[in-house]
């Protein structure tokens, strides 16, 4: 029973993380939009969340105590109109530049959550946020089941969604943009307007995701937003597949799937006396993995489907 | 999605295995016993998680050496939590689930140790014992029934370093004091004890400032604080940062009545901001109570990994270690209930006393076969938790002479509980 409990956990991680890699996917792998602000929208999807949902306390502005689907309507419609701020504002900036801009956006909506203590709880963060139901499950095993069942649910559906936009004209517009912006431009496509669709909808899902990250947790502080999370996205998309929203969830999972065994094996094989050391052989043995998936595998382990018109034969 | 399918299929074998095998483990503990460990060995708390950890082996190894738990040789089961939330929910899951650990031990930030208590350790009715979390949202969660007293921490809390800095800062006969803090849940805890403290013992806090880590100047901080123009300045820092904001303070003509934290207490402080400047400055600490168990584990660590103990979390992580290896042995089995009853029992003020090392963890194996009351003074002196599973510590007043630093007196259990006293009545 025990290793099916941590499994069931372990999915709910990885399907969450699956959610906000397939916003990335969108933005990177579909428009080509460098978004190194990741952990940024997945902050304010949770923030957004927490605030909305958890119970009211007196030193506090936010807590509203609102139903749990409120909560999620509203950390999809926050991190939406976030982005689209955000959005206008850079969405011109090319490449590199971009990744800069979005990256120095989302270090300040960090500190913003680190210092706004009436609203966020500054430091301390909020606490009791509810979990959906969670009345009716007497064990941990039987409510992380239901919760797996709700986060997969998700999953899946953005996943159908995503698939169906990037199969429609309009994702055909995105990947024209990704591949050759000017060329795009002469056949009337508006380019910015496009980029910045595909921007806001991406950052939306990634606001879902903190939202069921939170809701899942019951706790958020500013801990839980740290630029490493951008830097493990990038890697389960970029291992998965850039640019194949299944690329992206079988990144995830195995990304985060490495980081997690890595450290089990870590406990297992290396003796007591070293153990201390271990975390470091750890760190290295999840960057050794990583580069010879990218020396193999460059386009990523299921990369991006040829896109050929069905007239070719 | 066929990948996803696999899954599922590949975790029903493997649930079929794990029943049949779990039939047979149900009987008397089988050995070894494990007690799960979370800290963050490498990430920025690295160089701090490491030492801890070597504490808590040394603990492992003086519980193993003094006769293990129920006749079993103790296994330690440690995971690197990286400093992030997620990597730490995650190992404890496994260390409950997987390795079926009956107590965890961990781990250093609060923004960590938090979502692994509400996540998985009260969820799961497993104690957790954290040897340096100080945020006073646990103290909190505990009075409000949710941490099914599941939490315990072997480090005072901020109160006691503020209680401590208030009743000096009165005894000074100051009235009137600013505060520039490090914007984290130990700076703002320090903030709300201070103040509170410090008001009923008749004094007034004009102005709180918090600041970021890490930035070139915080003279912006300065300046606010400084328009208050108070008698004493309480400043809530790093070492780092607190050096350069010293030295800010102190030309754009401060006073030089300063107040300082656990944190300063560092030669590298007192050397950039500069001795003279510091002559009529005072701090405080946690202070180790002197007792033969304090030097005897001194002794064992220096022994044995040639280094000082002297670091943040070393003495807290080895009574943390050392209190669930005791309490399993007193509790009737090994679940995590029966455990977090048994944390209770090791405080008895009838009982024998107990110390560190080998031969003390034998003494209280014999005590605990005869069913006779113990209790643990370990490397950081009585440890005696409260209702919300926080300790009250003794404190140490230090000061600056010439260009040392020095102890300029030290506020036992006993003066402490006094002012404790006086202020929350």
């Amino acid at each position: 029973m025990g290793l099916v409990s941590y499994l069931v956990f372990f999915l709910i991680v990885v399907t969450i993380f699956g959610i906000l890699t397939l916003g990335l996917n969108l933005q990177w792998g579909s428009t080509g939009v460098f978004n190194a602000g990741v952990v940024g929208f997945y902050a304010i999807g949770g923030y957004a969340f927490a605030i909305l949902t958890a119970p009211a306390r007196p030193e506090l502005i936010g807590n509203l105590g609102l139903p749990w689907v409120v909560g999620i309507i509203g950390a999809l419609a926050v991190s939406a109109v976030v982005a689209i701020f955000v959005g206008l504002a850079t969405i011109k900036l090319r490449g590199d530049y971009l990744a800069i801009a979005t990256f120095g956006i989302a270090v300040t909506i960090q500190l913003i959550a680190l210092n706004w203590e009436g609203l966020t709880g500054g430091s301390l963060g909020l606490t009791s946020i509810p979990r959906p139901l969670s009345g009716i499950f007497t064990t941990p095993l039987s409510y992380n089941l239901f919760y797996l069942a709700l986060t997969a649910g998700f999953c899946l559906l953005v996943y159908w969604a995503l698939e169906r936009v990037s199969r429609s004209p309009w994702g055909r517009a995105l990947k024209a943009i990704r591949e050759d912006e000017g060329a795009a431009i002469a056949l009337g496509k508006n380019a910015t307007s496009l980029r910045l669709q595909a921007f806001v909808l991406g950052s939306a899902v990634m606001g879902l995701s903190g939202a069921l990250y939170v809701s899942f947790i019951g706790f958020i502080s500013p801990f839980d937003f740290l630029p490493i999370i951008t830097f493990q996205v990038w890697t389960m998309l970029i291992v998965g597949g850039s640019g194949n929203n299944k690329g992206a969830l079988l990144g995830t999972l195995i990304v985060w799937g490495l980081w997690s065994a890595s450290g089990t094996l870590i406990s297992k094989i290396v003796p007591a006396t070293y153990q201390t050391q271990g975390g470091a052989i750890q760190a290295i043995l999840i960057g050794l993995v990583l580069v010879l998936t990218l020396l193999f595998r460059p386009r990523g382990l299921i990369g991006e489907e040829p896109v050929v018109s069905r007239h070719v034969t | 999605m066929k990948w996803l399918v696999g899954l599922a299929a590949g975790a029903t074998l493997v649930s079929a295995w794990s029943l049949s095998s779990q039939a047979q483990a149900q009987t008397a503990p089988s050995c070894p016993v494990k007690i799960g460990g979370i800290l963050p060995l490498t990430g920025s708390m690295g160089p701090v998680g490491k030492r801890i950890s070597d504490s808590a082996q040394l603990a492992i190894k003086h519980i193993n050496e003094g006769g293990g738990i129920k006749g079993c040789p103790v296994e330690f089961v440690l995971r690197d939590d990286q400093g992030q939330p997620t990597v730490g929910v995650d190992a404890a899951k496994y260390l409950v689930e997987v390795e079926r650990v009956p107590a965890l031990t961990g781990t250093v930030s609060s923004g960590v140790t938090l979502p692994i208590l509400t996540s998985v350790s009260v969820p799961s009715k497993i104690p957790q014992i954290s040897c340096c979390s100080t945020a006073a949202t646990f103290t909190t969660l505990a009075q409000e029934g949710k941490t099914g007293g599941f939490f315990f921490r072997t480090l005072p809390t901020v109160k006691t370093q503020a209680y401590a800095s208030a009743q000096i800062a009165a005894e000074r006969g100051f009235k009137r004091v600013a505060m520039i803090y490090i914007n984290t849940d130990f700076g703002t805890g320090m903030v709300k004890d201070f103040t509170r403290a410090f008001s009923k013992l008749g004094g007034q806090v004009l102005k709180t400032v918090p600041y970021n880590e890490n930035q070139a100047s915080y003279r912006a901080e300065v300046n606010t604080a400084l328009a208050e123009k108070p008698d004493a300045v309480f400043f809530v820092a790093f070492p780092q940062d607190g050096a350069t904001m010293t030295r800010e303070w102190i030309s754009l003509g401060g006073t030089q009545n300063l107040i300082l934290n656990n944190s300063l207490r560092s030669p590298e402080y007192v050397k950039a901001v500069g001795a003279r400047f510091l002559q009529s400055a005072y701090g405080m600490d946690n202070a180790s109570v002197s007792s033969p168990y304090v030097e005897a584990f001194k002794k064992a660590f220096q022994a044995a990994y040639n280094a000082s103990p002297d670091g943040p979390g070393i003495y807290n992580q080895y009574d943390a270690t050392m209190i669930l290896g005791l309490a399993m042995n007193v509790a009737s089995e090994l679940n995590g209930t029966a455990i977090r009853d048994a944390i209770r029992k090791l405080q008895d003020p009838n009982g024998t006393v107990v110390g560190t090392g080998p031969e003390e963890f034998k003494k209280a194996m014999a005590l605990i076969k005869e069913r006779k009351p113990i209790r643990y003074s370990g490397a950081t002196g009585p440890v005696e938790f409260d209702a919300n599973g926080d300790i009250n510590g003794a404190a140490l007043i230090w000061t600056v002479k010439g260009d040392q630093l020095a102890t300029e007196r030290t506020l036992t259990i006993e003066d402490m509980a006094q002012v404790f006293k006086k202020i929350d009545g």
